[in-house]
């Protein structure tokens, strides 16, 4: 069973069907917040983490450094680099969810557009999947053995 | 593969990622000032469209304002919020007209009332932007005294002013 799963874990095939979904993941992501900056800025407002000078710069800059990671990875194409920057979103992402979920902190605009998320199990569902995606991220960086389908060569 | 490597691959992707981002704001419709509001206490939150006109003097920036307007009569209060919280209450005699249904409803409001009638948008508070929008889209259409009630409903309903 053990063997199986190592095998499975070192194989080829899993390390490419795991880049491309995470790749696919952050391409959607960025498609949405690229088209609709104004209201990714009101959602990253918020959390009410950031310095309000920032907010607008963070969405501006973050769905293209979420576009070119994405693609990165798709192509394998400076791959290292994107995994490793979207293992840092994911982290931040992670420390602003739980951040947010133990000072209880919930927002509501009275928006009819929504900003981020409001309850608290939407919360912990997003925290969930982001733990999931930072586990396949490490996965890609630490992963030694031959990468499929990469433009790029093995340095 | 040595960390520098790592290091320079992920350089090259945020500079690309910074200059493509700042080239796309510039040209995009959808891109916004790079500065935002995000001080209530300096108006209405929100990320400000890309050459943003300042709509400060269109702007009632408190309740008793508001409410010497509508005691004067004449100006029609419109909610940007949807539906459902206009059922739920909302500025007497106001017109329902939710900022993401304006194309759908504002057939109705051009055969009522006459590009010269005060238009009044409220919407949830400094926190909402939707009232903003809305005024933009009103004066988009025609409507030449639009006024901006920032504060908006719940500040209405805590001062007890005229509601239903």
């Amino acid at each position: 069973m053990n063997e199986t799963v190592g095998k499975l874990i070192d194989s080829p095939w899993t390390e490419l069907a795991a880049r491309w979904v995470l790749g696919a993941i952050f391409l959607f992501a960025a498609f949405h917040k690229i088209m609709a900056p104004e209201i990714f800025a009101k959602a990253i407002y918020s959390y009410g983490l950031f310095p309000e000078n920032s907010i607008n710069l963070i969405a501006i800059i973050l769905p293209l450094l979420e576009l070119f990671s994405g693609l990165s990875l798709v192509f394998g194409l400076y791959y290292r680099g994107g995994i490793a920057i979207l293992c840092g979103l994911l982290s931040i992402f992670i420390a602003a969810l739980s951040t947010n979920l133990i000072r209880g902190h919930q927002f509501d605009c009275g928006c009819f557009s929504a900003g981020g998320p409001n309850s608290g199990s939407d919360v912990v569902n997003l925290l969930i999947r982001d733990i999931l995606f930072l586990i396949a991220g490490w996965y890609l960086l630490v992963f030694k053995g031959h990468r499929r389908c990469c433009i790029q060569k093995k340095i | 593969m040595p960390f520098g490597n790592i290091f320079k691959e992920l350089l090259t992707l945020l500079g690309v990622s910074i200059a493509t981002a700042l080239v796309i704001n510039f040209f995009s419709p959808a891109g916004i000032a790079v500065f935002g509001n995000w001080d209530t206490t300096a108006g209405v939150v929100s990320a400000k469209p890309k050459g943003y006109q300042d709509t400060v003097s269109a702007e009632i920036n408190d309740v008793e304002s508001a409410k010497a307007i509508f005691d004067q009569g004449g100006a029609v209060f419109i909610d940007a919020r949807s539906e459902a919280s206009f059922l739920q209450g909302h500025v007497a005699d106001a017109v329902s007209l939710p900022v993401g249904q304006f194309f759908e409803k504002i057939q109705m409001l051009l055969n009522r009332y006459e590009p010269s009638t005060t238009m009044v948008t409220y919407c949830s508070g400094r926190t909402c932007d939707d009232s903003h929008k809305l005024a933009r889209l009103l004066t988009d259409v025609g409507y030449l005294n639009v006024r901006i009630f920032i504060d908006g409903y719940p500040a209405w309903v805590e001062s007890g002013y005229p509601s239903e």
